[in-house]
């Protein structure tokens, strides 16, 4: 194929989408809708495996000693922790340590402590594990050692989120599949369209001996530019929404103090976003000319 | 040069259009094909650029086996040769000048080669001067001129003309016969199916006469219908 064919194919497919301009832009709205949809599931998921991410790392255990317990004795626990081969590593938080924590959570709200002393906080050991899979079987140890009160175990929200997020990977794909089948039919109408206005052009292009891709490259381009230019739009207009959005959020003290919930920045998913919508923009325009072509293009 | 051997084409709704049709042309010859309407002229024409496929029998075109050829083989044939028609065919919406270029550009042809070729095949069809008007600007035998320039500009072995003068007045169709002759003596073989009697017997060509899908006189310099009483039963 030579660069000047190649031209050819492009002005005749720019051509042609002017031609059928309200087809076109119909086209084009329904591509966006479509990838919008798409962007928006996208966006929360990547998000919920950022956030599941954070939480797997974040302490698994958090094992609390009696409040009462002296220097002796709680050094008799850390001896029991340190010697175990299942912990990757630990943390103690003494008394003022819990102190300040319980400051730092409650931010504005701190003045209920005043008049409380550090006493009324258990020493306690945050415990990372070497395998997240026998954390079950850890706690249960811990629980028996003396001068253990309790031990805090984050794994089962760990899980249920995890699966949660794969029930709604599932029911978002198929979404996104209806979405694009939806667009894909569009695009083929669209292109039917034109097919149909230029019925007697490809006719006369037979005749002197036009082969069948070079009639056809034109209408895979105008569906490739319905749909390159539905993603730009979308692109334009889910980075924007995104980022509004995570500046808000990003201002919100309760999940900023807390470290319950965090949103990517856009930076972070621009690209990711801007490539998935570009290679499903290609194949859907490409998918809508080549159902279109079997159907209507009988070169 | 084209060679038909035992063709029979029966459409699929029954229409036997050609029985058993054998013809043959030389390089450099000028054929008139005549009969009345209905008689398969046009049947011919189209088995010739395999638009329509013989049901029986072989035929070939500039060296095409054009009966067993595969689909993406029929460009390169076309491309063999020059077809213009009745109704014109040119594209509305292209000047003159981008009407002839275009069979060009379709062979992907350098484009130094299609500004050489263009105003050439323009001058041959004395249109040079109209090359940036479009189609509807122009009379009924200057649009078949730009088609024939589109038919030529690839420099063809064979010209094909189904009716070339079915939508034009007497004397631009004598314009167009004579074009034709022209571009025949320049070395170009020509097939002219028609049924225009008085340009026929003027020009004193091979006329080849088809009646009910038979072909039933081949004669050189012939009349568009033999005046010998002897065949009464076919016409
Ligand atoms: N596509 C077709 N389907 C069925 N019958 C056809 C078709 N084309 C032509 N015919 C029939 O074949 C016969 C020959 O037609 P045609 O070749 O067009 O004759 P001519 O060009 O000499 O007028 C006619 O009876 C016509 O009705
Ligand atoms: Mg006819």
């Amino acid at each position: 194929m030579k660069i000047r064919t190649i031209r050819y194919y492009f002005k005749e497919g720019f051509a042609n989408s002017y031609r059928n301009k309200l087809m076109s832009l119909a086209s084009v709205l329904i591509v966006v809708a479509s990838l919008i949809v798409f962007g928006i599931f996208v966006l929360i998921s990547l998000n919920m495996q950022h956030n599941i991410s954070i939480w797997k790392e974040q302490p698994q255990l958090q094992a609390f000693c009696y409040e009462q317990l002296d220097g002796t004795q709680i050094s008799r626990v850390e001896d029991v922790i340190r010697g175990d081969d299942r912990i990757l590593s630990y943390e103690k938080v003494d008394k003022k340590q819990a102190l300040e924590r319980m400051r730092e959570k409650l931010g504005k709200d701190a003045a209920i402590l005043d008049g409380y002393g550090a006493d009324i906080f258990p020493v306690s050991f945050v415990i990372r594990l070497k395998d997240v899979s026998n954390s079950n079987e850890v706690v249960k140890d811990l629980e028996k050692v003396t001068g253990i009160e309790k031990v805090s175990y984050s794994q089962d929200t760990v899980e249920m989120i995890t699966r949660a997020s794969h029930w709604f990977s599932l029911g978002s794909s198929l979404m996104i599949i209806i979405f694009l089948v939806v667009s894909v039919f569009i695009i083929a109408n669209t292109i039917k369209l034109t097919v149909f206005a230029r019925r007697r052009e490809i006719g006369i292009m037979k005749y002197i001996g036009a082969t069948d891709w070079f009639i056809r490259w034109p209408f895979v381009v105008e569906g490739v530019i319905i749909s390159i230019t539905g993603a730009i739009l979308a692109f334009i207009l889910s980075a924007y929404g995104y980022k509004v959005v995570a500046d808000r959020f990003s201002q919100d003290t309760f999940f900023a103090s807390t470290n319950l919930l965090s949103l990517l920045n856009i930076e972070d998913v621009w690209l990711r976003l801007a490539v998935s919508y570009a290679i499903i923009a290609v194949v859907v325009g490409a998918m809508g000319s080549f159902i279109s072509m079997r159907r209507h293009l009988k070169v | 040069m084209v060679e038909l051997r035992g063709v029979s084409k029966t459409y699929p709704n029954g229409t036997v259009a050609l029985r058993d049709v054998n013809l043959k042309l030389d390089k450099g010859e000028f054929v008139f094909l005549v009969g009345p309407s209905g008689s398969g002229k046009s049947t011919l024409v189209k088995l010739l650029l395999k638009e329509e496929d013989a049901t029986e029998g072989e035929v070939y075109v500039n060296g095409y086996d054009v009966t067993s050829m595969t689909r993406q083989e029929i460009p390169f044939l076309r491309r063999s040769l020059g077809v213009v028609f009745q109704d014109f065919r040119l594209l509305p919406n292209k000047t003159v000048y981008e009407n002839v270029a275009f069979a060009m550009i379709i062979t992907e042809a350098l484009p130094k080669e299609i500004r050489r070729q263009v105003p050439m095949a323009l001058a041959l069809v004395g249109l040079s001067r109209k090359a940036n008007m479009y189609p509807n600007q122009l009379s009924g035998g200057e649009q078949q001129r730009v088609a024939l320039a589109r038919a030529l500009v690839n420099n063809p072995a064979l010209l094909i003309a189904d009716e070339p003068t079915g939508n034009l007045d007497p004397e631009t169709s004598w314009e167009i016969m004579k074009l034709l002759s022209e571009i025949n003596h320049r070395g170009t073989t020509v097939i002219v199916a028609t049924h225009e009697k008085s340009i026929v017997d003027e020009m004193k060509k091979r006329v080849v006469s088809i009646s009910k899908g038979l072909i039933v006189r081949d004669q050189e310099k012939g009349l568009y219908r033999d005046e010998d009483k002897n065949n009464p039963i076919l016409f």
